[in-house]
C-alpha cells in the first residue's frame, strides 16, 4: 500500500510537465477512441460471419442448371427431383434456391390494395420438399400439406399459396401474436396464407434487423422443364462434396439440353458471401496494430526521457532511502494515472467518433463494454511500454546523486 | 544558414539515436497507413477511360408514373425498351450505343463440344470505337450489320482464349443460344475499372466475355434475364420475361458529344423527346432528364465503396495520433537541448533562429519518416491486391503517390514540430547558462 502514498508527489511531479502529460493523455485518449470503435467494426463483422442462416447449411449442396431454349430436353422437374433423390447419400431434394444466393428482400403487404409495405421480407419458392430439403424447423402450426400445394401447372393470378413465415416477421407483422391463418401479400397477385411458423431463416446477413424476415412457399411440380437451382441435402455433411458431383452428373445426363453452370455446397457459398466483409476486417485489424505499436512507441519514448531528465532525483531518493522497487513502482503509478486520464477522455472521444461513423456509415451504437475493454487493453499497453525505462530508472545507483550532472 | 541547420539537425538527431528513431517510426507508420488508403481511394476514384471520359455522356429520362410511391427525384439509371430504341434512333450524337447484358449458352460448331454459360454484353456498333476498345483480330460490326440483325459476335482475348487456344478465330462460327454466330473480331484485355458503362452489378464489375449486336441479341430464343431489369408498380417481378414490358428498365445507353454545343444541344432534345413523350401520354411526369459527363456520373452513383471511404478516415485518424506521438516526442527531445539552446541564445541567436533550427529537424525527421513510409504503404498495398475484393486489383502504387507520401510525411512533421520548437525557442537563456 506504499504505492498509494506516492500518488500526490506523483501528481506534483507532473504539475511541472503539463505539456507532455496532456499530449500523452490525448494521445491516449485518440487511441483509445479510434481502436474502440474499429474493435467494435471488426467484432461485428466476425460475428456476422458465423451467424446462422437457420437451415441445415453442412448437408446442402446446390446444382445450377440452365434449360437452354430451344433445346431438346427430356428432363422433367418432378423427373428432376426424382434423379436426385435416387441419389446415393441424398436424403431430400428439391427445386430452389438456398439463403445468402441472390437474396433480395421484397415488400410485403398485409392489405390486397398493396398500399403501404409492413415489412420487407426475403421469399424462398420452390417445388414440394423444399422446406425439408432446407431442413427448416416448424415451431407452430404445421408444415406445408403436399396435397394442399398449389399445382405448378394449375396455377392462377388468384390462386392461394399456403405459406410458412420465420417467427421475426410473425412477430413484427401481428405484435399481438395469432399469425397463422392471416392472409399477407407481396408486390404479386397471389395471396399467401401463414400456415406455419418458423424459428429462423435468414435470407441475407447483413446485421439489418429484416434479415430473419421470411416467408417460404411450395408448389407442386411436374411436367415442367425447369431451369435454375436445384439443391440436394445429404445424410452425412463429410460426403456432401462427393454426392454433389454424383448428383450433378445424373442430373446432367437426365437433362441434356440443361447447361450446369454453377456447383457449390451452403458452406462455399456463405465463404464467399462474407469474403470482402472478412478482407475489410483484416486490413482493420492491421491498422489496429500499428495503432498500438505507435501508442506504445510514444509512451515508452516520453517515458525514457523523464527517466533521463530524473536521474539526479532518482539517484537522491535512492540515497534517502527509496528503495528499487519504490523508484520501479513511482513509474509505473504514473504512467496509470496518465493512462487513466487518457482513457476517461477516451471514452468520450470514442462515443463522438462513433456517432460520427454511425451517422456517415450506417454503424451501429457502441456498446459500453468495449469501452471498458479498451481500457483495460491501454493499460496493459501503457504498462509493458513503461516497463523498459521504469526498470532503466530502478537501477540507477544512489551514487548519481553526488555527481553534478 | 539552412546548411549549418542541417548540419546542427543531423548531429542533435545522432546524438539521441532512439528518441529520433522513434520520431520517424512513428510518422513512417502513419504515413504508410494513411498513403496506403489515399492510393486505394485515388485508385479507386480513378479515371476508367483517360482521354475519352470527356466527350462521353450519359442521358436519362423518367418514364415513371407520377405517383410512384416512395419515388426519388432523379431519373432511373437504364432505359425502358421504348426509350432506348427511340433514344438511339435519335441519332444527333456523333457516336452512341445502347446496351445491356445476361449470359448465354455457347459452344463451337462442332459435334460434341461442350455447352457452357458465357457472360455477354449486347450492344450496338459505335460502342468500341466510342469507348476505345483495342482489338487483337478482326474488327468491330457495323452499323449496317446492328440493322440487319447480323449475327456477329465479337470475343475478348479470354474467351477466344479458351475455345480457341487463342489463335485468330475471325470467320468461325459459334452456336450462341442454339443460332448460329460467325466471330467478328477479338478484343485485346480491356476491363476499365470502375465498369462505369453498367454499375448495376457494381462498379467494380468485371467486362464481360463475349459481344453481341443489340437487335439481334433481343431477337434470341430468351430468356437468360435482361441484364438488371429492374421495374415499378405493385409488381416488382412484372416484365423479368419480358424486355418489351412498359414499367421496366434494363437498357444502358451512352452518348459521345464532342462540343459543348453538343452537349447543349443533345440537352435540349432528350427535353424536347420527354415533352413529346409527355404529350402523347406515355410520360406522366413534366420532362425530367439528366445527362451527366462520365466522372459525373461516376460522382453521382458514389462508385467508391463505402469501406474504403471509412478505412481512408481511419487511416488519417492513425496520422492524427502519430502526429500527436511525435509532438510530444519533439518536445521531450526539445526541452533537453535547453541547456545548448542556452548558450545559442546566450552568444546572440535570436529566437527566430533557434526556432527555425528546430524546424529544419522536424523537417529531417518528416523526410526520413516518409522514406521509411514509402516502402511500408507499397507494403499495404500488397496487402491489399491479396485481398479477395473486387476492388483489390486496382491497388497499385501510382508514381504521383511517391510525391504525395513524401510531402505528406514532411507537413505532418513540420506542422508536429512548430510548437516543440516554438517552446524550445522561449527558453530562458540566463537560467540555463547558469545550471550548466
Amino acid at each position: 500500500m506504499r504505492i498509494l502514498f506516492q500518488i500526490r508527489p506523483i501528481l506534483a511531479a507532473l504539475r511541472s510537465h503539463k505539456t507532455a502529460v496532456l499530449l500523452l493523455v490525448l494521445e491516449i485518449a485518440l487511441t483509445m477512441a479510434v481502436l474502440g470503435n474499429l474493435v467494435f467494426i471488426v467484432y461485428g463483422t466476425m460475428q456476422r460471419s458465423h451467424t446462422p442462416t437457420g437451415v441445415a447449411e453442412s448437408q446442402i449442396g446446390v446444382i445450377q442448371s440452365i434449360g437452354v431454349i430451344g433445346q431438346d430436353n427430356p428432363g422433367t422437374a418432378a423427373g428432376n427431383i426424382a434423379v436426385l433423390r435416387a441419389v446415393p447419400g441424398v436424403m431430400e431434394a428439391a427445386y430452389g434456391g438456398p439463403p445468402l444466393w441472390y437474396a433480395g428482400a421484397n415488400p410485403i403487404f398485409l392489405d390486397p390494395a398493396r398500399k403501404q409495405a409492413a415489412a420487407q421480407a426475403y421469399e424462398f419458392q420452390g417445388s414440394q420438399g423444399l422446406v425439408s430439403t432446407l431442413g427448416l424447423r416448424v415451431i407452430r402450426g404445421q408444415l406445408l400439406q403436399q396435397d394442399q400445394l398449389p399445382v405448378a401447372a394449375k396455377i392462377t393470378d388468384s390462386t392461394e399459396f399456403p405459406v410458412l413465415v420465420t417467427q421475426a416477421l410473425a412477430a413484427h407483422l401481428f405484435p399481438s401474436g395469432g399469425a397463422l391463418g392471416h392472409l399477407i401479400y407481396d408486390g404479386g397477385s397471389n395471396p399467401m396464407r401463414i400456415v406455419g411458423i418458423v424459428d429462423h431463416l435468414r435470407g441475407g446477413i447483413t446485421g439489418r434487423t429484416n434479415d430473419d424476415y421470411s416467408i417460404v412457399a411450395e408448389y407442386l411440380v411436374g411436367a415442367q422443364n425447369l431451369g435454375g437451382g436445384f439443391m440436394i441435402r445429404v445424410k452425412d455433411p463429410a460426403q456432401l462434396p462427393r454426392v454433389l458431383r454424383a448428383a450433378a452428373a445424373a442430373l446432367q445426363k437426365a437433362n441434356p439440353g440443361h447447361v450446369q453452370s454453377k456447383l457449390f455446397t451452403m458452406a462455399e457459398l456463405r465463404a464467399n458471401y462474407f469474403k470482402s466483409d472478412l478482407a475489410a476486417g483484416r486490413m482493420l485489424v492491421a491498422i489496429i496494430f500499428i495503432l498500438l505499436v505507435v501508442t506504445a512507441l510514444g509512451v515508452s519514448g516520453l517515458a525514457s526521457f523523464w527517466v533521463q531528465q530524473r536521474r539526479r532525483q532518482i539517484g537522491m531518493r535512492r540515497a534517502l532511502g527509496a528503495t528499487r522497487g519504490d523508484i520501479l513502482h513511482y513509474f509505473q503509478m504514473e504512467n496509470l494515472l496518465i493512462v487513466s486520464g487518457g482513457v476517461l477522455l477516451g471514452a468520450l472521444f470514442a462515443y463522438a467518433l462513433n456517432l460520427f461513423l454511425m451517422h456517415r456509415f450506417e454503424l451501429a451504437h457502441l456498446p459500453s463494454h468495449y469501452l471498458v475493454v479498451g481500457a483495460l487493453a491501454l493499460w496493459l499497453l501503457g504498462q509493458l511500454a513503461v516497463l523498459g525505462p521504469a526498470l532503466r530508472a530502478a537501477a540507477v545507483p544512489p551514487v548519481v546523486a553526488t555527481r553534478s550532472v | 544558414m539552412f546548411g549549418y541547420y542541417l548540419d546542427l539537425a543531423l548531429r542533435s538527431l545522432k546524438r539521441t539515436p532512439i528518441l529520433a528513431g522513434l520520431m520517424m517510426l512513428a510518422i513512417a507508420l502513419g504515413i504508410g497507413a494513411s498513403v496506403t488508403m489515399l492510393a486505394v481511394l485515388h485508385n479507386l476514384s480513378g479515371n476508367p477511360l483517360p482521354g475519352r471520359s470527356d466527350v462521353l455522356f450519359h442521358p436519362q429520362v423518367d418514364p415513371r408514373p407520377a405517383d410512384l410511391p416512395g419515388a426519388t427525384e432523379e431519373p432511373l439509371d437504364d432505359l425502358t425498351y421504348v426509350d432506348a430504341v427511340n433514344l438511339y434512333q435519335l441519332g444527333i450524337a456523333p457516336r452512341r450505343a445502347v446496351m445491356s447484358s445476361n449470359w448465354l449458352p455457347v459452344r463451337k460448331d462442332a459435334p460434341d463440344s461442350p455447352l457452357a454459360m458465357f457472360t455477354d454484353r449486347a450492344t450496338t456498333a459505335d460502342f468500341f470505337a466510342m469507348f476505345g476498345v483495342p482489338f487483337l483480330y478482326g474488327s468491330a460490326w457495323s452499323a449496317q450489320d446492328d440493322a440487319n440483325h447480323a449475327q456477329l459476335v465479337v470475343l475478348s482475348r479470354a474467351m477466344n482464349q479458351k475455345l480457341f487456344g487463342g489463335e485468330n478465330s475471325v470467320g468461325k462460327i459459334l452456336v450462341i443460344a442454339t443460332k448460329t454466330f460467325r466471330v467478328a473480331g477479338v478484343i485485346d484485355d480491356w476491363n476499365p475499372q470502375p465498369r462505369f458503362y453498367d454499375i448495376n452489378d457494381g462498379p467494380f464489375a468485371d467486362a464481360e466475355q463475349m459481344y453481341l449486336p443489340f437487335f439481334t441479341w433481343l431477337d434470341l430464343p430468351q430468356d437468360y434475364g435482361y441484364g438488371p431489369m429492374r421495374c415499378w408498380g405493385n409488381d416488382p417481378n412484372a416484365g423479368t420475361h419480358d424486355p418489351k414490358a412498359k414499367q421496366c428498365t434494363w437498357a444502358q445507353f451512352w452518348v459521345q458529344l464532342d462540343t459543348p454545343a453538343q452537349v447543349a444541344d443533345y440537352r435540349a432534345a432528350l427535353t424536347q423527346y420527354s415533352a413529346q413523350q409527355h404529350q402523347l401520354g406515355r410520360y406522366q411526369r413534366e420532362p425530367n432528364v439528366r445527362l451527366h459527363s462520365l466522372l459525373d456520373w461516376l460522382d453521382v452513383k458514389h462508385v467508391i465503396p463505402v469501406t474504403v471511404r471509412m478505412q481512408t478516415w481511419i487511416a488519417f485518424g492513425v496520422l492524427l495520433i502519430c502526429m500527436v506521438n511525435t509532438v510530444g516526442l519533439m518536445v521531450a527531445k526539445f526541452l533537453r537541448k535547453s541547456g545548448e539552446i542556452g548558450v545559442r541564445r546566450a552568444l546572440g541567436a535570436s529566437r527566430r533562429a533557434v526556432f527555425l533550427q528546430c524546424l529544419v529537424e522536424a523537417g529531417v525527421v518528416g523526410v526520413a519518416g516518409g522514406l521509411l513510409g514509402l516502402p511500408l504503404a507499397w507494403l499495404g498495398l500488397w496487402m491489399v491486391r491479396q485481398q479477395p475484393v473486387s476492388f483489390a486489383a486496382s491497388a497499385h502504387f501510382d508514381p504521383s503517390m511517391l510525391g504525395i507520401a513524401l510531402a505528406l510525411a514532411v507537413l505532418s512533421a513540420l506542422a508536429a514540430g512548430v510548437w516543440p520548437a516554438l517552446r524550445a525557442s522561449r527558453v530562458a537563456p540566463a537560467l540555463q547558462v547558469k545550471s550548466l
